[in-house]
């Protein structure tokens, strides 16, 4: 059973555990994946202080029109290479992503992400892109896998 | 068009957590439904499914008809897709970085030999 406003996303990388936790921590690396498709997420925009406490702001360029998504996280734990949790307060998410060896050139991320109301009032949600039934009975299914 | 608040996309959540009410709200994503014919997939009583389709209603999920004889069941698209949005934005950003961040290990890893542990 799928909880309540969560996600559960992971991916399997044919990497060892450090350089994934790395890419994740270092804008160097960070500047070329953290925007989604058609979204830039410019390095010199970028902070990564990789410390409980630390500043996790980003700005996302869409490309199409410029448009800009600033955000803006604070992180609450870091373990390299195994863990990283923080909170974006520009909507109150807090995400947590694991990093797990599972042989040393493969490793799993597993992102576990926590819904707040206030995600709903991001740029990306109210673009409505995404507004159609016809996912419906694809999004049930998957609940059903999960349950 | 109604705008979705965090009041009415929480209420959307915690009624999409039911499986009974999943599947109402499936049916009903086909076309509008009196309860009876709502009833007729679940081993479940009339009462009962009223009962769930209170909760879907009075998140705003579904409507009813106040004064057609049959009440039939309408399901409010904008209200569903605020809670889709949710789920559905949140886990094609992460696919598409992802899908960036395999690329850029590949290029970080030019010699990179499968199978080849240094550790034992």
């Amino acid at each position: 059973m799928a909880e309540l406003g969560e996600l559960h996303f992971s991916r399997i990388f044919d990497a060892p555990r450090e350089l994934v936790f790395a890419c994740m921590t270092d804008p160097e690396h960070l500047t070329h994946f953290w925007g989604p498709t058609g979204v830039t997420a410019p390095r010199d925009r970028m902070t990564v202080d990789a410390r409980p406490g630390g500043v996790f702001a980003t700005v996302m360029v869409n490309e199409a029109d410029g448009a800009e998504y600033p955000t803006s996280a604070v992180f609450d734990e870091v373990r390299a290479p195994e863990l990283l949790v923080w909170t974006e307060s520009h909507s109150g998410m807090r995400v947590r992503s694991e990093f797990v060896a599972l042989r040393p050139q493969r490793t799993e991320v597993r992102i576990h992400q926590t819904y707040v109301p206030e995600a709903f009032l991001a740029p990306e949600a109210q673009a409505g892109f995404l507004s159609s039934l016809d996912r419906f009975d694809a999004y049930l299914a998957g609940l059903v896998t999960r349950s | 068009m109604k705008t979705a608040t965090a009041d009415t996309l929480d209420a959307a959540f915690a009624a999409l957590a039911d499986p009974t009410r999943r599947a109402i709200v499936s049916r009903l994503a086909r076309g509008d439904a009196t309860v009876t014919e709502l009833a007729a997939p679940f081993a479940i009583s009339l009462p009962a499914v009223s009962k769930h389709l209170k909760v879907l209603e009075r998140s705003g999920l579904i409507s009813r008809q106040r004064d057609a004889q049959f009440r039939p069941c309408h399901l409010e698209a904008a209200a569903l897709d605020g809670a889709l949005d949710w789920i559905t934005t949140n886990r094609r950003l992460w696919n598409e970085r992802f899908d960036k961040l395999d690329v850029l290990l590949a290029d970080l890893q030019p010699t990179r030999k499968r199978e080849e542990g240094t550790h034992g």
